[in-house]
């Protein structure tokens, strides 16, 4: 008995010095959350770690095939850590001034981005961009942090429409339109038919849909420079010419569905692809999550022209990678960087996603689809591009523009009421 | 056991104390240290990135203008009445319908507990295919002859808040009926049989016996619930991320959108701040209270 309780009592207090031996260290690991930490960071071998956000399963398919082809080549290695996008928005300043933070990370270009660069939290990829003399201009403008800096490099870019399946506009008799009142009379005629003409997927968590038509009515009425300039902090909502496009937008209301901020996104494109709805404004990545054998089916039509003297604009948001300035592995990154760059890599990356994305790389094959083939052909006849509201803003606007946007769906009648709110709430997100 | 077993002494054993130490350093790291720096932050305008720079109360001024805050504060004393209220009082009273031992009744104790196994986010993703406006709940109402009470739930400001109330109260109810059954199982049988012999109905016997003897588990209750209630924020975020426009924004999702959205951390600390007072004043005054009667 005696010799077991001095056993335990031995055990135990070796436990509790072991436990103060834990907290000792951890205590010197101690900084405090505020203090931005810094210092050298070790030279450290092995891969380079490539924080994803690309979580939609074709996506993520298509970018582990690309880290695993650069593996394959010799060299440097790369492992990717898919993470949801959610998580991965709220935890990319943590990840960036953590002192020991991914290498790289799946983004896009913004006012986000030049913001981290001009507090030096991004590498220079500057050398990586001597190999891509073939890429655009716009492309090279939109990857510097406004100082003269390369911090970023595209590899894919996409473009918004008005997405329909084929089978269904035959079989309603209905062909796309090109001006706006061809436009609304196709919108009459499905309604005629039963069918609600505009889905939208602005409920649940993804109001931010609801954006692009803002983007849209305000680049093809007022341009895409004031556009810029409004989102940037430089105009205000509450201006008579923002209040302009909501008449439009007030024409085309009655054809919404009328659950169009009650669905989710997702739940808008099944509505869609089941014919329930006619056509949804979107980007070409909701096919990521549409079955393949429909592909074939879909199609789109252009935001038709409402202004024929306002030069022509489409969103093409562009996707690529950026490095962490504190990365121990900067010329594994600029290497992994080169390989992403090249058109191979990305022909690689569009054969294993669902292939409506477009290669940044001039040399690049896309996939090949007629859809496709319109696609960029929508992009490269647009006279500016812009990228899509939280991305030529911030992350941080876009809550303000789901609250007005969606409150004017449902009544339009507010409108001045929502633009005043508008205002104040960007205000306080430009201000800090 | 180890302490007891060693002779009397005045001087504390090592090992009693670094069993008070160790956890109170952890604590004091993990838990206090980062408590007493949110207050900190709440005095100061910080982007999460570069240094926090002081406004001293400027924050908690903000927040008279702020719309928003008003609206979430206002849903928040809502959410504290309706969540709190109806899990308690439906608590007990599962409770009081399920004390006694009858066959079949583990079954219903089990089914009604069942949900607070249950993940929140899992359930809410479950109850947002609910309110779905082809979902379940318009279903049957179109089934049972009330097609015109049909709606899209979560998408109308008027009714998203309660609609999400509906599958935190579902869960929370369970919750609660087991704290509550534990307090009934520990009141003297005996007393319910002296009352019956002074010939006490059922009513009396509750106002008399049981809710008197209740009181050290409403404590437990009451602080379950508000500290619950202020914090609910993942079956709200997951359902409708305090939208369509901040109409179902409660204290702690607007403070989770203020920090992680718009990223204005040292906003968001105060909105945590004046959550945290809300719950430690709630607490705070019932258990004053409490200890005052009992003296």
């Amino acid at each position: 008995m005696t010799s077991a309780g001095l056993s335990r009592r031995r055990f135990l207090r070796n436990a509790s010095l072991a436990g103060v031996g834990a907290l000792g260290s951890s205590s010197l690991l101690s900084a405090c959350a505020t203090s931005a930490s810094s210092g050298p960071v070790k030279q450290a071998a092995g891969a380079v770690t490539v924080q994803s956000n690309l979580s939609s399963p074709q996506a993520k398919v298509a970018i582990e095939a690309l880290a695993k082809a650069f593996g394959d080549k010799g060299g440097a290695t790369a492992t990717i850590n898919t993470v949801a996008s959610e998580t991965f928005r709220t935890q990319l300043p943590s990840y960036l001034t953590s002192a020991t933070p991914p290498d790289t990370f799946t983004w896009y270009p913004g006012s986000l981005l030049s913001g981290y660069a001009r507090k030096g939290l991004l590498l220079d990829v500057g050398d990586v961009w001597q190999t891509m003399g073939n890429y655009s201009a716009p492309f090279r403008a939109l990857s510097g942090d406004g100082a003269g800096h390369q911090v970023f490099v595209p590899t894919t870019y996409y473009w918004w429409g008005f997405f329909y399946r084929k089978s269904n506009f035959a079989k309603w008799g209905v062909q796309p339109p090109t001006t706006w009142s061809e436009f609304l009379a196709l919108c009459e005629t499905l309604k005629g038919k039963g069918i609600s003409p505009i889905g939208l997927g602005a409920g649940g968590t993804t109001p931010w849909i609801a954006s692009a038509w803002f983007d849209y009515l305000n680049i093809r009425i007022n341009g895409a420079p004031f556009h810029r300039e409004l989102l940037a902090g430089k105009q205000r909502f509450d201006d008579p010419r923002v209040k302009k496009i909501f008449d439009p937008w007030r024409q085309a209301l009655p054809y919404f569905d009328p659950n169009g901020t009650a669905l989710a996104f997702q739940d808008a494109t099944t509505v869609l692809l089941q014919g329930h709805t006619g056509m949804v404004l979107t980007g070409t990545f909701f096919a990521d999550a549409a079955p393949k054998d429909v592909l074939d089916d879909l199609d789109f039509f252009q935001f038709p022209i409402l202004d024929p003297a306002i030069p022509v604009a489409e969103e093409g948001p562009t996707d690529g990678f950026f490095a962490s300035a504190r990365t121990p592995h900067v010329a594994e990154v600029k290497e992994w960087f080169k390989y992403v760059t090249t058109a191979e890599a990305q022909e690689l990356y569009i054969k294993n996603s669902s292939g409506t994305v477009l290669p940044a790389n001039p040399d690049a094959k896309d996939a090949g689809t007629p859809l496709v083939a319109k696609g960029r052909k929508l992009l490269s006849d647009a006279k500016e591009l812009t990228q899509f509201f939280n991305r030529d803003s911030s992350d941080a606007l876009q809550p303000t523009a789901d609250a007005a946007l969606v409150r004017f769906i449902q009544k339009p009648n507010e409108l001045d009421s929502i633009l005043r709110d508008w205002q104040t709430a960007a205000a306080k997100v430009w201000q800090s | 056991m180890a302490v007891l077993a060693a002779p009397r002494r005045r001087r504390f054993s090592p090992v009693l104390l670094a069993f008070v130490l160790v956890p109170l350093v952890v604590e004091g790291f993990w838990v206090f240290w980062p408590a007493l720096q949110g207050f900190y932050l709440s005095l100061t305008d910080w982007d999460g990135v570069s240094a926090p720079s002081f406004v001293g109360f400027g924050n908690f001024a903000e927040m008279f203008s702020d719309d928003i805050f008003g609206t979430a504060a206002l849903d928040t004393v809502i959410w504290l009445v309706l969540f709190g209220g109806l899990s308690a009082l439906g608590g007990l009273g599962l409770a009081l319908l399920l004390q006694r031992e009858r066959r079949g009744v583990g079954f219903y104790r089990a089914a009604l507990f069942t949900p607070v196994v249950f993940s929140l986010v899992a359930t809410s993703l479950i109850w947002q295919v609910i309110y779905q406006p082809d979902g379940v709940v318009n279903r049957l109402l179109a089934a049972i002859g009330l097609g015109s009470w049909q709606h899209a739930w979560l998408a109308d400001p008027k009714t998203a808040l309660y609609a999400v109330l509906v599958p935190a109260l579902w869960r929370q109810l369970g919750y609660v009926m087991v704290l509550y059954l534990a307090g009934l199982k520990g009141i003297d049988p005996a007393l319910y049989e002296a009352a019956k012999l002074d010939g006490a109905t059922s009513r009396q016997q509750f106002r008399n016996v049981t809710w008197p003897q209740l009181r050290g588990v409403n404590s437990v209750v009451l602080s379950v619930i508000v500290i619950d209630s202020l914090r609910s924020f993942d079956v709200v975020w997951s359902m409708t991320k305090g939208g369509p426009y901040h109409s179902s924004e409660l204290l702690s999702t607007y403070m989770y959108s203020t920090a992680f959205q718009s990223l204005r951390l040292g906003y968001a600390s105060a909105l945590a701040v004046v959550i945290f007072l809300l719950a430690f004043g709630v607490i705070v005054t019932y258990l004053v209270r409490a200890f005052r009667e009992d003296q």
